[in-house]
């Protein structure tokens, strides 16, 4: 084939621009050649596993999960525990990226029975609920989890003799090797006939029941799939930060996720990845380094310090006037602009009626 | 014996202020069915109100005699008014374009308006905790061996007082019967003639008003304040007004008091450090096994 | 999906364009990435790298930190540091995220730090966890770190310490300029059992590194001395209300309560609603944590009786204390905290440092591993908290702790006292 025509594919089909996505990432790290920008890098890719994963929950099945980090802390302390001098314990890393992942899936549905026969706003306040009962716990049990100080001087990952040390870029790599398996694992599943299922009761639960699908176990699995991948992401970041404390989960993390969905388009796989970029890229990357820019002009404005301000006032456009996400799938679009049209019709009736009496 | 007592002195007390926070949210979820995240923040801005309302009549420790009452009242209403102000102008700008959108859209822009009502707190009176000036002379009382401070009664008091005209409001004035109107059926309601959009902002304004007072009624009661207070004793209180019966006003009450008594007296016969987990368990335990809760009645499933 | 797809490529490799533009301005010199102390042109900025939590919860006690280390840097950059070759300027990072200080933070911004080349030593961090992530990054690196603030033993002693330092086990890179818990946590056991005279005590601490640490080590040292613990109970993060909890500890009858934490955390509050529980006539002990201003403004009338040890001399006595009290009260307008002199210490340190380690380079760009050794090698350094120097683990030599207690709504020094080492 020519080569004209072989680059013209690469920006046409969806299978050339995926590859494009990933060489470009792989690049990154060699254009920046900087170490701080490789760790954000690492950090940041991480975070776009647990938003894949809270996307599974909110995007593709629709249960507003409000209490995300605490499988992001399930996952984490499960390989702390199993990985580290805190037990004696010390499962090779790559076998824990499974147990980890496993042990999350099952809180995943262990945490999510409860809510199975709440409506949306219930759920999310149970979830809520969770979020904030599973850190508290974690930081009272203090024998086991070492209390406010944490688990630390966690296993490096190893590849035969190569173990990873302090250098954040294998990190990186794993992290965007994880990242294409759980894109995979998710595009998958949104095609199969659990996606459907999941897609139906995002729509309308009742109908889906009465249409033969088993609410129960479709949820369940949405729970378990979506944990998955947070304690894959609790692996990879615990791994490279070698601690892990009770302090990384609180309501604010599940809300940061969260607002990566919002942000980037919710159900919507390449969107979930954009939003969750740019709100890492925001929060540890441009805050900061824009205060130490103007720092530099002498201006003592300190930026890091609005950060909610700047993710409150986000969350409120985003929902106000595009809550489809930067890059929504029209499916979402559809959904959410549906209400739009019931505006009229009470006032409509109204006049009908008014002018039938008249 | 008496210690039991005195612990449910303590979770009555600490009851009345989630209890008062509480028939905000209760409102509004009533109606709307939105949990207005940013809520606890306006019962936050309730104490910051209050601060600046002290610091221009000049009050800096206790006030005594009738200039006490004129203080108080002056105070907790401007605090009411400023804080009503607040939620409608919220409800307003954020939550109206919203109130067909699929649940998920509200609950999110409340949680960013809570966002944005934290940092420009933070902004008003900086990160630390802020004192707050003790206005009301705290004499104890003892009854047999228990003993209960002034500020404890008046927190307990007001928050019944509150209750109850609140809900002679709601039961007896054509207002009131507009807004059960547009809680029931809102398209009917409309149909009615009755203006929606009117009927649901005077909630915003009764409700915020509430957590207005409260934040007064707390910022005596533990005389200090932080930009951050709002976030946990919002959550609390929501808590609380699940436990209730969301919608209900008695039960909102109800659901405080019992809050803050579950919280001390875990405090007493496990520990501080579980109290928190104790409490939203129970929110947990209410939703599934009985998400009307104490005082709800159940509705039946919209098809 | 052949829309979202496209904008996906684009909105990635858009995003990379933009990162890769954000990431080159923060390279201030001309040199790559990681390499440390290679020779420049005069007329080159070196920094000094802050990493504090300064936004959400722990503002209130990590900004006025922080401006300790700023009011440091400033004055030396004013004052002709270096003979005017080169500027001095903060590089100044926030480890808080979501509003907590945060240890994945900590180490993104020590990482910062490392890759920039005109950073040459760093302060902090604030919190003892978020000291884990870092020390094995800064040992790894060899880029010099004093911390203000974090007092848990593992960070420089026993087994915890060396497991933090597998890079390069014979290097230090960390110090601190406050007390450990188990130096600070024993004084204060002494004190409330021999000086004091205390039998029983009730034990609150606020579940975090420091307070749980030093209240840990408290009930530990007390009861070894023959003390009875009545009870140790931590309390949750953004508490207000311990009226329960401390009606609790009033139906033990304490001699004593002692509080593990800081101001911002509760300890004031603590206090001051120890009177409506019936403990208004019961006495009140912490650490340095309750010994800024702040404790007397949230406490109020209740401060009086409470007693605190600081790791410093008497501030009202030393000339040096008083001096920086008055520039930083100048330059911010407002109260100092209770670590604004130990960031402000440990930046003149390290400036110290760096100055001769200019010297050493001829007037040149000085390596890392330079500074790293004149901080190593501080000893009798005249600061606001007294003579500091460092031993072999990167503990503070200065064997002082004043007791103090507030009388009259301030703080008065009752005893300096000089710890065995």
């Amino acid at each position: 084939m020519r080569p004209a025509a072989l680059v013209a594919d690469l920006f046409r089909t969806s299978r050339g621009r995926t590859v494009l996505a990933f060489a470009a990432a792989i690049a990154l790290p060699f254009i920046g050649r900087n170490g701080g920008f490789t760790n954000f890098l690492a950090d940041a890719g991480a975070f776009v596993l647990l938003a894949l994963g809270l996307n599974i929950v909110v995007g593709f099945a629709g249960l507003l999960d409000l209490g995300y980090a605490a499988f992001f802390a399930i996952g984490s302390y499960a390989f702390a525990m199993l990985a580290s001098p805190q037990f004696g314990i010390h499962i090779p890393f790559w076998l824990c990226l499974f147990v980890a992942s496993g042990i999350a899936a099952v809180f995943g549905i262990l945490l999510g029975a409860p809510t199975l026969r709440l409506r949306g706003d219930y759920l999310a306040i149970v979830t809520l609920g969770f979020g904030e009962i599973v850190p508290q716990t974690f930081l009272n049990l203090s024998q086991w989890t070492g209390g406010p100080n944490g688990i630390g001087s966690l296993d490096q990952p190893a590849i035969g003799a190569y173990k990873f040390g302090f250098d954040a870029l294998p990190y990186y790599f794993m992290v965007l090797g994880l990242i294409a398996f759980a894109v995979w694992v998710a595009n998958n599943l949104r095609n199969s006939r659990l996606g459907r299922a999941w897609m139906a009761i995002r729509e309308d639960e009742l109908a889906a029941a009465h249409m033969g699908i088993n609410t129960t176990t479709t949820k369940l699995a949405a729970f378990a799939m979506g944990a998955s991948f947070s304690g894959l992401a609790g692996c990879a970041l615990a791994s490279k930060l070698q601690l892990v404390s009770p302090d990384q989960f609180g309501f604010n993390v599940s809300v940061y996720i969260l607002a990566m969905l919002v942000l980037g388009g919710m159900g919507n796989i390449p969107g979930v990845i954009v939003g969750s970029l740019i709100l890492s890229a925001l929060d540890r990357f441009i805050l900061p380094q824009g205060t130490n820019f103007l720092h530099g002009f002498g201006l003592n404005v300190d930026l890091t310090g609005s950060r909610y301000l700047i993710y409150g006032v986000i969350l409120v456009m985003m929902m106000l006037f595009r809550p489809e996400g930067l890059i929504p799938s029209r499916q979402r679009k559809a959904e959410l602009h549906a209400g739009e049209g019931d505006k009229g019709v009470a006032a409509q009736e109204q006049a009908l009626y008014t002018e039938v009496v008249h | 014996m008496t210690l039991f007592l005195q612990q449910v002195i303590n979770g009555l007390s600490l009851g009345g202020i989630y209890a008062l926070i509480a028939l905000g949210y209760t409102m509004v979820y009533g109606i709307i069915e939105l949990i207005n995240f940013a809520h606890g923040d306006v019962y936050t801005l309730g104490t910051f109100f209050s601060l600046a309302i002290l610091a221009l009549l000049g009050v800096t420790g206790i006030v005594s005699g009738p200039m006490l009452i004129v203080v108080v009242v002056v105070t907790i209403l401007g605090a009411m008014l400023l804080c009503g102000l607040t939620g409608v102008v919220i409800e307003r700008l954020a939550y109206r374009r919203l109130r067909n959108a699929p649940k998920l859209a509200p609950l999110i822009t409340a949680v960013g308006m809570s966002f944005i009502l934290e940092n420009l707190m933070q902004y008003w009176k900086g990160p630390s905790p802020v004192a707050f000036p003790q206005v009301i002379p705290n004499p104890a009382f003892a009854i047999g061996a228990v003993t209960i401070e002034a500020k404890q009664m008046m927190v307990i008091l007001l928050a019944i007082v509150l209750m109850i005209v609140l809900q002679t409001f709601v039961r007896h004035s054509r207002l009131g019967k507009a807004m059960r109107a547009t809680a029931q059926d809102k398209d009917a309601a409309q149909l009615m003639g009755i203006d929606i959009n009117t009927t649901i902002a005077l909630t915003f304004l009764i409700g915020s008003a509430l957590a207005g007072a409260a934040g007064f009624v707390s910022g005596v009661y533990y005389g200090s304040t932080w930009f951050l207070n709002g976030f946990a004793a919002g959550l609390k209180a929501f808590t609380a007004a699940v436990l209730g019966g969301i919608g209900n006003i008695a039960g909102a009450m109800l659901g405080g008091f019992l809050i803050g008594l579950i919280e001390a007296l875990t405090t007493q016969f496990i520990s501080d450090q579980w109290a928190n987990v104790v409490v939203f368990s129970v929110l947990v335990l209410v939703l599934i096994f009985r998400p009307t809760g104490l005082l709800g009645e159940s509705l039946p499933n919209k098809v | 999906m052949r829309l979202p797809q496209n904008s996906r490529a684009v909105a990635a490799i858009a995003l990379a364009a933009v990162l890769t533009a954000c990431n080159s301005s923060t390279s201030t010199t001309s040199t790559s990435a990681g390499s440390s102390g290679e020779p420049a042109a005069a007329g080159q900025t070196i920094k000094i790298g802050v990493d504090l939590p300064v936004s959400g919860a722990d503002a209130s006690i990590g900004i006025p930190t922080q401006n300790g280390a700023v009011l440091a840097v400033e004055e030396a950059d004013k004052n002709g540091f270096a003979g005017g070759k080169f500027k001095l300027d903060t590089s100044l990072l926030d480890d808080a995220v979501q509003g907590k200080h945060d240890p994945a933070a900590g180490a993104q911004n020590v990482k910062t730090f490392i890759a920039d080349s005109s950073v040459l030593a760093m302060v902090g961090p604030f919190n003892s966890n978020v000291a884990k992530a870092e020390i094995p990054l800064t040992n790894d690196a060899g880029l010099v770190q004093i911390a203000p603030s974090t007092t848990n033993d593992g960070l420089t002693i026993g087994d915890d310490a060396k497991k933090l330092r597998t890079a390069h086990p014979d290097v230090n890179t960390f110090f601190r300029v406050c007390t450990r818990d188990s130096r600070q946590g024993l004084a204060l056991a002494q004190i409330a059992w021999q000086k004091l005279g205390y039998k029983k005590a009730f034990i609150i601490d606020d579940n975090e590194t420091y307070g749980k640490g030093l209240a840990d080590v408290f009930d530990a040292s007390f009861k070894q001395l023959g003390g009875t613990v009545l009870g140790h109970e931590h309390t949750t993060a953004n508490q207000q209300d311990f009226k329960a909890l401390l009606t609790k500890a009033a139906s033990l009858h304490p001699d004593v309560v002692f509080y593990g934490g800081t101001t911002s955390t509760g300890g004031g509050l603590v206090r001051k609603q120890m009177a409506d529980a019936g403990l208004g006539k019961t006495p009140y002990l912490g650490g340095d944590g309750i010994s800024d201003d702040e404790f007397e403004k949230v406490a109020g009338d209740s401060a009086n009786g409470s007693y605190m040890t600081v790791a410093a001399p008497d501030a009202s006595k030393l000339p040096s204390a008083k001096a920086f009290i008055a520039a930083y009260t100048a330059r911010f307008k407002s109260n100092v905290g209770p670590y604004s002199a130990n960031a402000y210490t440990a930046a003149k340190i390290e400036i110290a440092a760096i100055e001769k380690a200019i010297n050493d380079a001829g007037g040149k760009m000085p390596t890392r591993a330079d500074v790293l050794k004149y901080v190593a090698a501080t000893k009798d350094f005249d600061s606001p908290i007294g003579k500091v120097g460092f031993d072999a683990n990167g503990d503070t030599t200065s064997p002082i702790l004043t007791l103090l207690e507030v009388t009259g709504g301030k703080k008065v020094t009752i005893e300096v006292i000089t710890l065995k080492s």
